[in-house]
């Protein structure tokens, strides 16, 4: 005789159903990014016609705008909210499009500038916040989690030390929220600070992606200041990216050591799961176009392609900044996130504007 | 004998979200290629 047994949890989604289950949020973020470019377009022309003086307000920051105000003054219905979820996807595929735009020689350069400084930003990030952690006294794993977030890459980076050191939900929802809150403050901040200093491009560029923590934000607030402060943004954000497996590694190594995690067996096999692999996908494009496998005119298609990719992404950083939820999760981590941040911006300021005197970026 | 309603594993199909977005980035870079993709404005 013959018995069954089911295992739970194997349900086969259909994935027709799945994708249509995405498309009201897809197409609210399309109809929000694409109002913020109208807005911005129709701004310009009414200033240019009648002769006004007024600062040119990018696409960017009229999306963001549009996003914030939807997702923090309506109740966004919640059959939007795996759509809206998509704006990660949109951002990873604008990256990998975006090398289209990078000669490999330039990678080369910019990249290994970059990738000096984000590990001197890396290791001073979390001395700092680890520091501030102890000082207000702050729990070892939240703090080890702020540190992460805001010397790596953000959410993305919270989530895989999470697991990796075994922190509870409370905690890492905590360091989330303050990251997301700060990330929402550089979009304003930056952009600021960097015209207050007459920065150029590449500088900022660079500071934007060294000191920013969520890519998403990091790519905005590049974007908000110029065209090609916002391609070397992403250059540098995607160097802190590549670093995610080799921190969370060393953290999980010490709580395993302690015996409040798992140890970890495989290093390799770790280091490649944790390894964000769009930046692969970035370097292939980048050499194919290097290689003039794409005539001009393609590369032009696909840098235009990429930046409606990063059109979507800027509106659901809008829609998902929550000022509500954050507020509700404790004043405490975010003091010591925003402690932290102004520190870690001051630092990496301090490394680019070096950094600039070396190689005169 | 009992026998496992499993031969498909949950995850066989479930592509990260990573792969998925360098998958959809080489594929509209390969419609751009083949000239499917001729003029993308902006």
């Amino acid at each position: 005789m013959s018995s069954s047994i089911a295992i739970p949890n194997v349900a086969v989604q259909n994935p027709l159903s799945r994708i249509l289950r995405l498309l009201p949020g897809v197409a609210l973020l399309a109809a929000i990014g694409f109002a913020g470019k109208i807005l911005e377009q129709s701004i310009n022309r009414y200033v240019k016609a009648h002769h006004i003086v007024f600062p040119n307000i990018e696409y960017v920051l009229w999306a963001i705008v549009i996003g914030l105000l939807i997702g923090n003054l309506l109740t966004v219905p919640k059959f939007f909210d795996a759509g809206i979820a998509t704006y990660e996807f949109w951002l990873k595929a604008g990256i990998v499009l975006l090398g289209a735009r990078f000669v490999v020689g330039d990678i080369a350069k910019l990249g290994g500038i970059s990738l000096a400084l984000v590990v001197l930003e890396i290791t001073g990030s979390l001395a700092l916040m680890t520091l501030l952690g102890r000082i207000f006294h702050l729990r070892p794993k939240l703090t080890n989690l702020l540190a992460v977030g805001s010397a790596v890459c953000g959410v993305s980076a919270i989530i895989a030390a999470k697991g990796a050191i075994d922190a509870d939900d409370e905690d890492s929802s905590f360091a989330i929220a303050a990251i997301l809150a700060l990330g929402a403050i550089s979009l304003v901040a930056f952009p600021f600070v960097g015209h207050l200093f007459h920065m150029s491009d590449n500088a900022y560029g660079l500071w934007a992606g060294l000191a920013v923590d969520n890519t998403a934000e990091a790519t905005a607030a590049g974007a908000l200041y110029s065209d090609a402060a916002g391609k070397l943004a992403v250059l540098a954000k995607t160097c802190r990216n590549a670093m995610i497996g080799f921190v969370v590694l060393a953290y999980a190594i010490h709580w395993a050591k302690q015996g409040q995690a798992k140890a970890v067996t495989n290093k390799a096999r770790f280091l490649w799961e944790k390894f964000p692999k769009f930046v692969l996908g970035f370097l292939v494009i980048s050499a194919l176009v290097s290689a003039h496998l794409f005539s001009k005119d393609q590369v032009s298609n696909l840098a235009n392609l990429s930046r409606w990719a990063f059109l979507l992404t800027f509106a659901g950083v809008g829609l998902r900044t929550n000022f509500r939820q954050m507020s509700k999760q404790g004043l405490k981590p975010f003091v010591v996130g925003a402690l932290g941040e102004i520190l870690i911006a001051v630092l990496t300021l301090g490394l680019v504007v070096g950094a600039n005197h070396i190689w005169k970026l | 004998m009992p026998h496992l309603e499993t031969p498909v594993p949950r995850n066989f199909f479930r592509l990260s979200l990573d792969a998925w977005a360098v998958a959809a980035a080489f594929t509209l870079a390969l419609l751009v290629r083949v000239g499917v993709l001729k003029h993308v404005p902006w």
